[in-house]
């Protein structure tokens, strides 16, 4: 049997991330135990939804790197409303969350859509705006844990279920839903298929008639809504934001989704591999708090290592393939 | 009863008028050829009947019908479809998706079983082996038009338009093709065939219809027509604007020599020679690949095969720096991406082959040197333009053009490969650029033009090399090259006798 070139891909992801995992349980004492499980989970579910929106961007050939700041100001701005309105049923606060970052997204889609500016340049202008805008809102506060309702509060223990002892928390399972959700979306609803189309080859897809702004602008407005579902779960992760809420987000986001095979070129990718991808970048994030013999600060370097060879290895290959395919014709 | 009636339809592009009463009747279930020479208006009469520029004056008619067709969907939605030379496919999507991507008749939800077994059966209806599974990345040329044509099948097309369909293909594959559009005709879709290739078009047509200028020449049953025929309704016209040479010039040795150059896949057995004061154009349909000659001759895309020879010794060139080193100089055709810094002043875009020369103090540029140098040509080339500081992307065709030629002349080449020179300059424009190219001939430097303007060939030629599809078709003294004898070469169709 042929594999498809995307099946090979996640295969040699997993594998990776069996790598990774064993790598790290001789290096780390009790690292394979239900608590570091529950550890490394919680916190790519705060990460998933915004990997998942990146993910869709970048294969309309974009990239939104704002949502870092998006995520800081929709975690923010829900936790000021819940001090003022303890009663909001909890739907309704994630669904104001969601709100916040689809408007938020929705601005960078009208500039890069139809403005004609490229997306690297508006995103790139509008992290560092609504980051300066937290700090001028925010007024040196924090929201504290004090001021949240306990149901909010009590959210990141709440277990889903538990499976051979080890337990599934509730975030987990709204992430990986929002995951799942897009997944199928774009593999089984007929008009997400034009995200693929629109970033393959723009010209041939308004040759077909697709409206490709429309397409770019849905991208971005996806990406704000899962970036405002992610400051929602970061909200309740942490409890105490501050004006830094988010910071970085953006630059795991992107990992995650090139890692996770997602063509930076735009045109191909599927979610599976970007959840993947996330839970990759994070067990490396989190393991590496906890290994002795390098210091945490090699973090941001090894995440930055990872998006570079992931790129690499994805433009080698593609390279290789169309060497391949010459040949052949 | 026609499918689609084109009556008396007028189109103008600023002051250029691109069709002139152009009117075309199109059977149901018919082949019908379109021929004409390079910028006779089939472009634009494609472009008419697919919606994306609507006429100025006339009317389009869609089984009898008169209909206002405002974009490909539109035309698409009436029935007309297009393929093109290149085809516009989606490289990450696989086969069927391709296929069905401008379908809207379907439901939200994609049934990929269904997508799958109906983009199997209208494959095979084209009769064709091609997997559907497979990613369109991966797929050659012909490939990928078939999943075009299958494209245009799924929508239900009535007219089905082949712009150039084959000037990429392989022999076999064009045999293929050919099948598919009988396969078409058999299911009653009309088909437009447009090509350069006299061959094919006695090989499927069934009609055949002349353009020239803008304007419709006659339409005619294949068997009523003559390739001569067709090459002579093709040309028609009497050359006035220039005056046609009729003797080579006086020239001197040997200076540029090509020997059975080429590159693999792309152009092969170019043999030429060159001498100083000679003008050598290079004639030929649109896509014959004459400009990849000139790239392999100044080292973009080198050679893969055969020799080329400057001054009777044989020279390697693998890099431009390396071809002007040996004096070669090229004027690209296109100036906005390969010639011209649009942004920089015209005394920057002058200077920037020659920099070494206005090196000063330090490496530094003397900027007198420069403004001298450019100040120069600004007189000799007659550059209009109020001072050399102005940004070149605001002054018209022609004087960028003059410009680019600035930039050249000071590199003092003894070999100048001009690349369509007059393409979209004004009249007035062109006879200078004639004349400068006349003039540096006459200094002894050895002049190629690659022009698809005939009439500039004639004028300027001292002899014609015409290329078709890649290769050689033939190389004539310019007392030998009539127009026929040069458009039927480039088309297939040697009329030594017939003219």
């Amino acid at each position: 049997m042929r594999l498809h070139p995307m099946t090979l891909r996640i295969l040699a992801l997993a594998l990776a991330l069996l790598a990774t995992v064993l790598f790290f349980s001789t290096q780390i004492d009790g690292y394979l135990s239900p608590r570091m499980f529950t550890r490394i989970t919680t916190s790519a579910a705060v990460i998933l939804p915004v990997a998942v929106g990146q993910a869709i961007v970048v294969i309309t050939r974009n990239i939104d790197l704002s949502i870092g700041s998006a995520v800081g100001v929709v975690a923010y701005l829900t936790g000021d409303l819940l001090g003022s309105h303890p009663d909001l049923h909890p739907l309704v606060v994630a669904l104001i969350a969601m709100g916040l970052g689809a408007g938020i997204g929705a601005i960078n889609g009208v500039l890069v859509a139809w403005g004609r500016v490229p997306s690297i340049i508006v995103t790139l202008g509008t992290l560092a705006l609504w980051r300066t805008f937290l700090v001028q809102y925010s007024d040196a506060r924090t929201i504290t844990t004090a001021s949240l309702p306990q149901w909010l509060v009590d959210l990141p223990q709440a277990n889903a279920f538990t499976l051979l002892g080890v337990d599934v928390r509730v975030t987990v399972v709204l992430a990986v839903l929002s995951a799942a959700a897009m997944g199928l979306c774009l593999g089984r609803l007929r008009a997400a298929r034009r995200f693929f189309a629109v970033g393959s080859n723009p010209d041939a897809a308004v040759m077909a008639g697709i409206n490709a702004g429309v397409v770019v602008f849905l991208a971005f407005v996806l990406s704000g809504a899962l970036a405002g579902l992610s400051g929602f779960l970061f909200l309740a992760k942490f409890g105490n934001i501050t004006v830094v809420a988010g910071m970085g987000f953006e630059l795991k986001a992107v990992a995650a989704v090139v890692v996770g095979g997602v063509s930076i070129l735009g045109g191909s990718g599927s979610m599976l591999g970007v959840v993947i991808g996330t839970v990759l970048v994070d067990t490396i994030d989190n393991s590496l708090t906890r290994w002795e013999l390098v210091s945490e600060f090699w973090r941001d370097a090894l995440l930055g290592f990872l998006i570079m060879a992931a790129v690499t290895v994805d433009t080698f290959m593609s390279r290789q393939l169309t060497r391949f395919a010459r040949k052949e014709g | 009863m026609t499918v689609l009636d084109l009556q008396h339809v007028f189109k103008s592009f600023a002051a250029t008028a691109a069709l002139k009463d152009m009117s075309l009747a199109i059977l149901p279930g018919e082949i019908h050829a379109i021929v004409g020479e390079n910028g006779a208006g089939k472009s634009t009469l494609i472009k008419i009947m697919t919606g994306v520029h609507q006429p100025d004056r006339g009317e389009i008619l869609v089984g009898g019908a008169p209909v206002v067709l405002r974009g490909t969907q539109d035309a698409q939605a009436h029935g007309i479809a297009a393929i093109y030379q290149e085809p516009m496919v989606f490289p990450d999507l696989d086969v069927a998706e391709n296929i069905f991507i401008s379908n809207r008749a379907e439901g939200a939800l994609m049934n990929w079983r269904r997508l799958y077994a109906e983009a199997e059966r209208l494959v095979e209806k084209l009769g064709v082996k091609l997997d559907v599974r497979r990613a369109a990345s991966g797929l050659t040329l012909a490939e990928q038009q078939t999943v075009e044509i299958a494209r245009a099948l799924s929508l239900n097309v009535k007219v089905l338009i082949m712009d150039e369909p084959t000037a990429s293909l392989s022999a076999h594959e064009v045999a293929r093709l050919l099948d598919i559009a009988r396969a078409l005709k058999a299911q009653g879709v009309a088909v437009i065939y447009i090509s350069h290739r006299l061959d094919e078009i006695f090989q499927i047509a069934d009609r055949v219809t002349v353009i020239r200028d803008g304007s419709h020449i006659s339409t005619k049953p294949i068997a009523e027509v003559t390739p001569d025929g067709l090459v002579h309704d093709m040309v028609g016209r009497a050359i006035d604007t220039f005056a046609v040479k009729t003797e080579a010039g006086p020239h001197g040795a040997p200076v540029l020599e090509l020997r059975a150059l080429g590159r693999t896949g792309v152009f092969h057995g170019i043999s030429a020679t060159v001498h100083a004061g000679e003008i050598l154009c290079f004639a030929g349909l649109v896509g014959a690949r004459r400009t990849d000659v000139a790239l392999a001759v100044f080292g973009i895309a080198p050679a893969t095969e055969g020799a080329i020879l400057i001054d009777g010794a044989p020279v390697a060139i693998r890099t431009p720096a390396e071809a002007m080193a040996h004096g070669i100089a090229y004027v690209s055709e296109d100036r906005r991406k390969m010639g011209l810094a649009m942004t920089l002043p015209i005394f920057a875009n002058i200077s920037l082959a020659s920099l070494k020369k206005l090196m000063g103090l330090f490496g530094l540029i003397d900027r007198k040197a420069e403004g001298q140098m450019a100040e120069t040509y600004r007189k000799q080339l007659a550059i209009k333009s109020p001072d050399i500081g102005v940004e070149v992307g605001k002054l018209s065709g022609g004087n960028q053009q003059k410009v680019m030629l600035a930039k050249w002349l000071e590199t003092k080449p003894r070999i100048l490969i001009f690349d369509e020179p007059t393409r979209g300059i004004d009249v007035g424009a062109k006879a200078e650029v004639h004349n400068i190219i006349r003039k540096l001939a006459k200094e002894g430097v050895a002049v190629v033009v690659i022009s698809s303007d005939l009439p500039e060939v004639l004028a300027l030629a001292d002899r014609v090399l015409v290329m078709r599809e890649g290769a050689q078709a033939g190389i004539l003294p310019i007392a030998e090259a009539s127009q026929e004898r040069v458009i039927g070469l480039a088309a297939g169709h040697d009329m030594r006798g017939a003219a």
